[in-house]
């Protein structure tokens, strides 16, 4: 070795030993954190530590041309959109430790449209353009994240989510695979529907499955025989063995595309009580699955819990059974589920509960014989809810006078109290704010109920609206739908042309401000008591896009309740652009997951359920995302705060 | 050998490393150079010892700064070769294993690739009195060479800027306590450097806003400083 290279390399060596520290710091955040050793070395070596007193500017728009990444060592920055055309989009927003930015300003090769100021005093590493760029060429963590940002950390967190889950499961089976995929899926065992009875009956048993299917030569499916079919049908003394399957078999098998996945099979089977399923491709059978094929792996299935729950014989059962829900539940998580997925199955579940109990209760008292439907508002109604929820509901009752309607009522309120009771032993916490069945001015005729919402809209103030506006999220879960439905058709045209219950509405959306704010802190927690250092990710955070979402859709007359099912209308509307409505999504999803983790944890660590969350002790990365969400609820907000002028 | 000759002996300095030697700029002194736009070279040495009379140095750990930035790609760091030295306290504080002493480089070159980092830029310290004294006594044992280079002292910067801190006596440690600095490895002499240089950073953003912003300014608004402690006392 020549002296000189001897000089580079212990000039090498040396920076080698003195960058450790700071590869360290790296490691600590992502996307650094999933970058390669030589990469890191790269961006540390190319970098120069700058410091910023608080209250100096860190880059402004008048700066020109963005020449360095910036990332944050320590302390604190503030962002401040510029005034200008995008009043509504004016937003304040903070940097924490690890961050980068102006990334798009760097990318675009522009001035940032975003004046940055040091919060606090502060350190920033500066990457030069040139060595950006060449780390964009080098790592594709790097890319990734420059270019898709939040979204790519988002991936990350899911991963990490199912990673975390199934560590306790032991098992990587996800419920978004599609069926096509499952090594389960078996060719169906098929016979015409002239084949004898016995017949099917030896193939079947030849063949040792529990179902076959009724299809024709070009294999289009005409029906479905299983074990069940076969119970029934041996019951009767009078079957004939030799009759054709034709009048035995179920017709109109249900069926899915092999591309849908398992979650949409097990929900399939959950709601219509069926075992089975058929895959159809362009009208011709190619598959089967069985529950068993979906749930083989696992104690309690889905689809027998929903039955066992649906036929429960007393309500002492039905309240074992809770524990089942939660194991379950757990699972859908463990298994890669969606919070949407999770919301809805939960749902699922709990109607079932509810209505048998309502069934159990009725049986108890002897049936009125009155017919009325059971309605639920809120989450419920909205299909989103979680383990940790509590009751709204009311009775709608066909009645033709005033008397009527009282006499009904007399008759209808002690068993709803009791159906509340009941669902309160569920775990179905009873309403602070009396909205339930129970209470008489829920109980209500058809016509009664119109009068409510109408008085309700004229009284309407921010604040009650804050506690009434779950009322307009309504749905029918036992006995005759259509009323409700009526009932919610006529509700939404009535809001729909009222443009002054629009505003209060808004402005009640508005009451909730998500903690962000502040403005230079970087969540703004409660400062008292058992609730010190702690924010609520139900109230703060996803009331914000439910409330807005109600509000923009039922100014729509939009009749979708569910705030995801909103989301993508008023897209499809162009009320809302397709890129905002993406980033609502998908920040409501991350507080939802972050609200069932959390859950999911309480319930592992036989605590009780609640919606409080400690910023503090989340890992860097959700802390970050999580602010990223709460952001979009923020401008989700301003929107509105423009579109009603408030 | 006589006293006097002893006295005004001239140590051996090899042909190369005379070249180096004599290649080596002399220092500027503090004038009108905007502090904003100086190059500093911060230095954290690690010696046996406190005695800047004896003690050896065993590693130097340089960081600059430029522009108001630290360059993080160019740093210094050497360990020196040192066989005679043996384990005692300051050793086992700065956790430099004798077989890195025994693997490191030769003393004199180390040195002058030091001098040759530093260029003709003042250096600045931690009660840079040690590490200039040390520094100059090395330098002149191995090659009668006089390091004239100028030094600020931060423990004296800190004060002067931060006359409201009501610390009594503070150290490094303190003043890192006082700007909530994050070190990552404290006692390695160039994450030592790191953490000086990132304090300096902080000094020359106060400095601006005080109205300090030349080097002559410094060394002046100092000198006052010092006279003030002085006639307090």
């Amino acid at each position: 070795m020549s002296r000189q290279d001897a000089f580079a390399k212990a000039g090498r060596d040396a920076v080698q030993q003195n960058i450790q520290g700071t590869l360290d710091f790296f490691r600590q955040f992502p996307p650094f954190d999933a970058m390669e050793p030589a990469e890191l070395g790269l961006l540390v070596e190319n970098c120069v530590l700058r410091f910023y007193a608080q209250g100096e500017s860190v880059i402004s728009p008048a700066d020109g041309p963005v020449e360095h990444l910036y990332i944050i060592k320590q302390g604190r920055v503030y962002g401040e959109r510029s005034k200008g055309q995008d009043v509504g989009d004016e937003t304040i927003f903070e940097l924490g430790v690890g961050e980068c930015f102006p990334m798009a300003a760097l990318l675009g090769e522009r001035a940032t449209r975003t004046l940055h100021t040091a919060d606090e005093d502060t350190f920033c590493f500066l990457l030069t353009k040139d060595a950006f760029v060449k780390l964009m060429s080098r790592s594709d963590t790097f890319r990734d994240f420059c270019v898709r940002g939040i979204s790519s950390l988002l991936d990350q967190v899911n991963v990490q989510v199912q990673n975390r889950a199934a560590e306790s499961l032991g098992s990587q089976i996800s419920m978004d695979t599609p069926l096509s995929q499952l090594s389960s899926m078996r060719e169906p065992v098929t016979c015409p529907a002239s084949t004898p009875l016995h017949e099917a009956v030896q193939t079947m048993h030849e063949a040792q499955v529990g179902s076959i299917m009724i299809a024709n030569e070009l294999l289009q499916p005409q029906g479905i025989f299983t074990l069940r079919d076969l119970r029934r049908v041996i019951a009767d003394p009078n079957t004939d063995l030799r009759q054709p399957m034709q009048q035995v078999m179920t017709p109109n098998p249900f069926s899915l595309s092999p591309d849908a996945t398992a979650f949409d099979a097990a929900l399939a089977m959950t709601e219509r009580h069926i075992a089975h399923v058929c895959l159809v491709r362009d009208g011709k059978l190619v598959g089967m699955v069985s529950e068993r094929d979906l749930f083989s792996l696992r104690r309690v299935d889905l689809v027998s819990l929903a039955r066992t729950v649906r036929t429960a014989p007393s309500l002492e059962k039905l309240v074992q059974m809770r524990q089942d829900v939660k194991a379950m539940v757990e699972r859908m998580i463990a298994h890669g589920a969606s919070p949407e997925q999770v919301t809805r199955l939960i749902t699922l579940l709990n109607d079932h509960t509810s209505c048998r109990i309502i069934e159990l209760v009725l049986e108890k008292h002897g049936n009125p014989d009155i017919k009325f439907s059971w309605m639920v508002f809120g989450s419920e109604g909205r299909k989103e809810q979680t383990l940790h929820t509590d009751q709204d509901n009311g009775i709608l009752f066909e009645a033709a006078s005033i008397e009527e309607a009282n006499a009904i009522r007399q008759k209808l309120l002690p068993i709803a109290r009791e159906i509340n009771v009941a669902l309160d032993d569920c775990g179905f916490t009873l309403c602070r704010g009396n909205f339930m069945a129970g209470n008489a001015e829920f109980c209500l005729s058809r016509r009664e109920w119109l009068v409510r919402y109408q008085k309700m809209m004229r009284d309407a103030t921010a604040q009650n609206m804050q506690f009434a506006g779950v009322h307009f999220d309504l749905r029918c879960i036992w006995g005759p739908e259509q009323p409700c439905v009526e009932l919610h058709r006529q509700v939404v045209a009535m809001v729909a042309a009222d443009s002054v219950f629009q505003r209060v509405l808004a402005e009640s959306a508005l009451l909730n401000r998500p903690p962000l704010g502040g403005l230079f802190r970087n969540f703004t927690l409660s400062k008292k008591g058992a609730e010190k250092d702690s924010l609520d990710l139900k109230v703060k955070g996803l009331a914000p896009f439910v409330e807005s979402m109600r509000v923009l859709a039922l100014s729509q007359g939009i009749e979708a309740t569910s705030t995801l099912e909103r989301i993508r209308q008023l897209v499809g509307r162009g009320i809302i652009d397709r890129l905002d409505g993406d980033a609502y999504a998908e920040a409501y999803h991350f507080i939802q997951l972050i609200r069932m983790q959390q859950h999911h944890q309480q319930a592992a660590q036989g605590l009780t359920y609640s919606n409080l969350i400690y910023p503090d002790e989340l890992n860097t990365l959700d802390r970050r995302i999580l602010r990223e969400s709460f952001r979009q609820a923020q401008r989700i907000q301003n929107s509105l705060a423009l579109r009603y002028q408030l | 050998m006589s006293l006097l000759k002893w006295l005004f002996r001239r140590p051996e300095v090899n042909q190369q490393d005379q070249q180096r030697l004599q290649a080596l700029p002399a220092a500027a002194m503090p004038g009108e150079q905007l502090l904003t736009q100086q190059r500093f070279v911060v230095v954290d040495l690690e010696a046996t010892g406190l005695h800047t009379g004896r003690d050896k140095i065993l590693s130097i750990g340089a960081v600059t700064v430029e522009h108001n930035g630290i360059a993080m790609g160019q740093q210094f760091e050497r360990t020196l070769k040192r066989r005679e030295v043996k384990v005692n306290e300051a050793v086992l504080i700065h956790q430099i294993a004798p077989s890195e002493l025994a693997t490191g480089i030769r003393p004199k070159t180390a040195l002058l690739d030091f001098l040759e980092f530093v260029d003709d830029c003042p250096l600045v310290a931690f009660h840079a009195g040690f590490d200039q004294r040390l520094l100059q006594r090395e330098l002149r044992d191995f090659f009668g060479y006089n390091f004239k280079h100028p030094f600020f002292d931060l423990a004296e910067v800190a004060p002067l800027l931060n006359p409201d801190h009501c610390m009594r006596q503070p150290r490094m440690d303190d003043w890192i306590d006082y700007f909530k600095l994050n070190v990552m490895q404290r006692h390695n002499a160039a994450a030592d450097a790191l953490a000086t240089a990132e304090l300096l950073l902080i000094f020359i953003n106060q400095a601006q806003k005080q109205g300090i912003l030349t080097l002559k300014q410094l060394d002046t608004a100092l000198h006052n400083w010092r006279r003030r402690q002085g006639s307090s006392m």
